[in-house]
C-alpha cells in the first residue's frame, strides 16, 4: 500500500465515522438511541440488516472459499429467505405491537422474568464473547499481509466503532452501515471487474466456466442426503432455515436493526430485501473466487497465499526442504497451465476425446499440486508451530495487493474494515441495549427517566466495546478461547430459538416449563457436540430447537394442572 | 387484512404480503434451478 491507498482508507473510514457521530450527536430519548429515527427508510433498514450479518470475513474469506471449494457454500443460505418470511409474517408484528426494545422483553410479557433473563443471558454470553472475534479475525489477516502491528490494528479499528456507536446509538449505526455497505459493494464490484479483466486475452466466458466446471468448482447444489457432508441442499435449506430463524428472530443484534424505523411495512420490506438479495450476493462473492481460480490456471499461484508466513518459514529452513517443495509446486503448476491450454484448444476444435484427455491430465496435476501444498504445510508447521492452515483468508487479499492499482487497494482494504466496523457496531449496539433494558432497567434501576437510561446505555456499550477490544488483543495468546467462542457461536442458537417458537406458536406452554426445557435442550446439544455427533454444525440448531419444544411440552404436560391454575 | 398502512406493501404488482412472500420463494427456487443448470452445462 502506498500513500494514496492510506489516504483512501483513512479518509473513507474516518469520514463515515465522523459524519455519523456529528449528525447523531444529540440523542437524549431512549427510543431514538435504541431504535433509531422514526423516519428510517426501509432501504436503510435492509442495508443495516445486511451489514450486521456480513462481517469482514464474509468478504475476505468467501472468495477464498470459492477458489478452494467452488460454489457449494452458497447452499448454506438457502434457508435464509424462508426464515425471513417467517420472521416478517409472525415475529415482527408481535414485536411491533408490544413496542419492545429487545426481543427478550417479549419473553418477559409472554412467559416470566426468569425466561426473559435466560434468553438475554444466552445472547450476552454468545455475542459478548463473539464480539471480540469480529475485530480479531480480519485484524489478524490484514495485519499479517500489510505488515501492520496486530495490537494497533485492533485498537484503532475498535476505538473508531466504539466512538460512533456510543455517541449516536442505533441511529449512528444505521447511518454508518448505509455508507459502509456502499463502500463494500463498490470495492467488491471493482475487484470483480479487475479479476475478469486479468484473465488471458481470448478466454471467453464459456471457456472460463468450462475450466471452473472441469475442476468441479461450479457444483452449487448437492442433493446428497448424507448429514455428515458440510454443504448440501438439505443442510442448507433445513439447517440454514433454523440458523437464520434463530439469528434473525431471536438475536438482538438483528432484531434491533429491523425494529428501527417507524412502521411495520418498513421493517418487513427491509427483511424482504435481504431475503431476495442475500443468496445472489453470496453467489457473486463465491463466483469471484471461482474466477480467481480460473485466473491462477494461467498464472502461477504462490504455494502459500499467506506469503509472509511462508517467507518466515523459508528464512528459517536451513535444510532447503521448503524451497525444494516450492520448486516442485511451480513445475507442476507450469505443466498444468499447458494442459489447460491444450484442453481449451481441443474444446474449441470440437475434439471431445482430446479435450477430456487434457482435462483429466490437468486434474491429476491439480491433485499433485494440492498434495505438495499439504506436505509444505506439514513441513512449515513442524518448523513454526501455530501456522494457520486456513488459506481461504489470504487468497483474495493476496490478489488485491498484487494486481489492483493503487487507490483501489485502499478502497478494498477500506471495504474489509467497513464490513468489520458495521457488523461490530450492530453487535455493540445490541449488547448495550440488552444490558440496559433487560438487566439494568428490569432488575437494578426501575422507573428512572430516559436520559438516565441513555447514559447507562452509553456506558454499557462502551463497556462491551472495551471487552471486545481486550478479547481481540489477547485472543492470539489463547487459541482455546477462540475455539470455545466458535463452539458457543455454533451450538448456542437452537435452545433460544425453541423458546421463541414456543412463545409464538404454542400458547398452552408456560414460563417454568420452557425455562427448564431450554436448559435441558442446551445441555443435550453440548453433550452431543462433545461426543462428536457426525453431523454438520447447522443441524445443532435444529436439534436444540426441537429438543427445547419437545422438553417444554413434556414438562408442561406433567405440570398441566399447576399451569392451568396459574 | 384490515387495509391499514402496514398492510400495503407499496410494491407494484405485489400488493399483498402473501404475494411478496411467494415472490421471495419463487426467486429462491429460480436461483436453485440456475445453479443446477450452470453445473450441468459446464460441470
Amino acid at each position: 500500500m502506498n500513500a494514496a491507498d492510506y489516504l483512501v482508507l483513512v479518509g473513507i473510514l474516518l469520514g463515515i465515522a465522523l459524519y455519523a457521530t456529528w449528525n447523531t450527536r444529540r440523542q437524549d430519548s431512549l427510543r431514538s438511541y435504541l431504535k433509531g429515527s422514526e423516519n428510517t427508510h426501509w432501504f436503510t433498514i435492509g442495508l443495516s440488516v445486511m451489514a450486521t450479518q456480513a462481517s469482514a470475513i464474509t468478504f475476505l474469506s468467501t472468495p477464498g472459499q470459492g477458489y478452494q471449494d467452488g460454489l457449494g457454500f452458497v447452499q448454506n443460505y438457502f434457508g435464509m429467505p424462508l426464515a425471513l418470511i417467517v420472521v416478517a409474517a409472525f415475529f415482527l408484528p408481535i414485536f411491533r405491537k408490544l413496542n419492545v426494545y429487545t426481543a427478550y422483553e417479549f419473553l418477559g410479557s409472554r412467559f416470566d422474568s426468569k425466561t426473559r433473563l435466560l434468553a438475554a443471558g444466552f445472547f450476552l454470553l454468545q455475542r459478548g464473547l463473539g464480539a471480540g472475534l469480529t475485530i480479531y479475525a480480519p485484524a489478524i489477516v490484514l495485519s499479517s499481509v500489510m505488515g501492520w502491528r496486530l495490537d494497533a490494528t485492533i485498537v484503532c479499528s475498535g476505538l473508531v466503532v466504539v466512538l460512533y456507536t456510543v455517541s449516536g446509538g442505533c441511529e449512528a449505526v444505521n447511518l454508518t452501515q448505509k455508507y459502509q455497505v456502499g463502500v463494500i459493494f463498490a470495492g467488491m464490484a471493482a475487484a470483480f471487474v479487475i479479476v475478469i479483466r486479468s484473465l488471458p486475452a481470448g478466454l471467453t466466458l464459456s471457456d472460463s466456466l468450462a475450466v471452473a466446471g472441469g475442476f468441479h468448482r461450479l457444483g452449487g447444489v448437492d442433493f446428497s442426503p448424507d448429514p455428515a457432508r458440510r454443504y448440501t441442499f438439505w443442510s442448507g435449506t433445513l439447517g440454514g432455515f433454523f440458523l437464520a430463524l434463530a439469528y434473525f428472530g431471536t438475536d438482538q443484534s438483528q432484531v434491533q436493526r429491523y425494529l428501527s424505523g417507524g412502521s411495520l411495512r418498513g421493517s418487513r420490506l427491509g427483511l424482504m430485501f435481504n431475503a431476495v438479495f442475500k443468496v445472489p450476493m453470496q453467489f457473486f462473492i463465491l463466483l469471484l473466487g471461482v474466477f480467481l481460480f480460473v485466473f491462477y490456471q494461467f498464472e502461477r499461484p504462490p504455494l502459500f497465499f499467506n506469503r509472509a508466513q511462508w517467507q518466515q518459514g523459508v528464512a528459517h529452513d536451513s535444510s532447503g526442504q521448503l524451497r525444494a517443495l516450492e520448486a516442485g509446486f511451480d513445475s507442476i503448476e507450469d505443466r498444468k497451465a499447458a494442459e489447460v491450454k491444450a484442453w481449451l484448444a481441443a474444446r474449441r476444435a470440437g475434439d471431445a476425446a482430446g479435450a477430456e484427455a487434457a482435462r483429466s491430465a490437468a486434474e491429476k496435476s491439480q491433485a499433485a499440486a494440492e498434495e505438495i501444498h499439504a506436505r509444505a504445510f506439514k513441513a512449515l508447521s513442524s518448523r513454526r508451530p501455530g501456522v494457520s492452515a486456513n488459506e481461504n483468508d489470504y487468497v483474495f487479499v493476496d490478489f488485491i495487493l498484487d494486481h489492483l492499482p493503487h487507490g483501489l487497494i485502499g478502497l478494498l482494504v477500506a471495504a474489509f474494515f467497513a464490513a468489520a466496523l458495521s457488523s461490530k457496531a450492530g453487535e455493540l449496539n445490541a449488547l448495550g441495549s440488552t444490558t440496559t433494558v433487560d438487566l439494568y432497567r428490569h432488575i437494578v434501576r426501575r422507573g428512572a427517566d430516559d436520559s438516565h437510561y441513555v447514559t447507562a446505555s452509553r456506558w454499557f456499550t462502551a463497556f462491551w466495546g472495551l471487552v471486545a477490544i481486550g478479547f481481540a488483543l489477547f485472543a492470539h495468546l489463547a487459541e482455546n478461547l477462540i475455539q470455545a467462542t466458535n463452539i458457543l457461536g455454533s451450538v448456542l442458537y437452537g435452545a433460544p430459538l425453541g423458546v421463541f417458537l414456543v412463545a409464538f406458536f404454542i400458547r398452552r406452554i408456560r414460563g417454568t416449563a420452557v425455562f427448564w426445557g431450554a436448559l435441558g435442550a442446551q445441555a443435550l446439544v453440548f453433550v452431543l457436540y462433545f461426543r462428536g455427533l457426525p453431523v454438520s454444525y447447522l443441524w445443532y440448531n435444529v436439534i436444540g430447537a426441537a429438543a427445547c419444544v419437545g422438553l417444554s411440552g413434556a414438562i408442561q404436560a406433567v405440570r398441566g394442572g399447576e399451569a392451568a391454575a396459574a | 387484512m384490515s387495509g391499514g398502512p402496514d398492510d400495503q406493501t407499496g410494491l407494484p404488482g405485489l400488493r399483498t404480503w402473501r404475494r411478496v412472500y411467494w415472490a421471495v420463494v419463487a426467486a429462491l427456487a429460480a436461483w436453485v434451478v440456475f445453479l443446477c443448470l450452470l453445473d450441468r452445462a459446464f460441470g
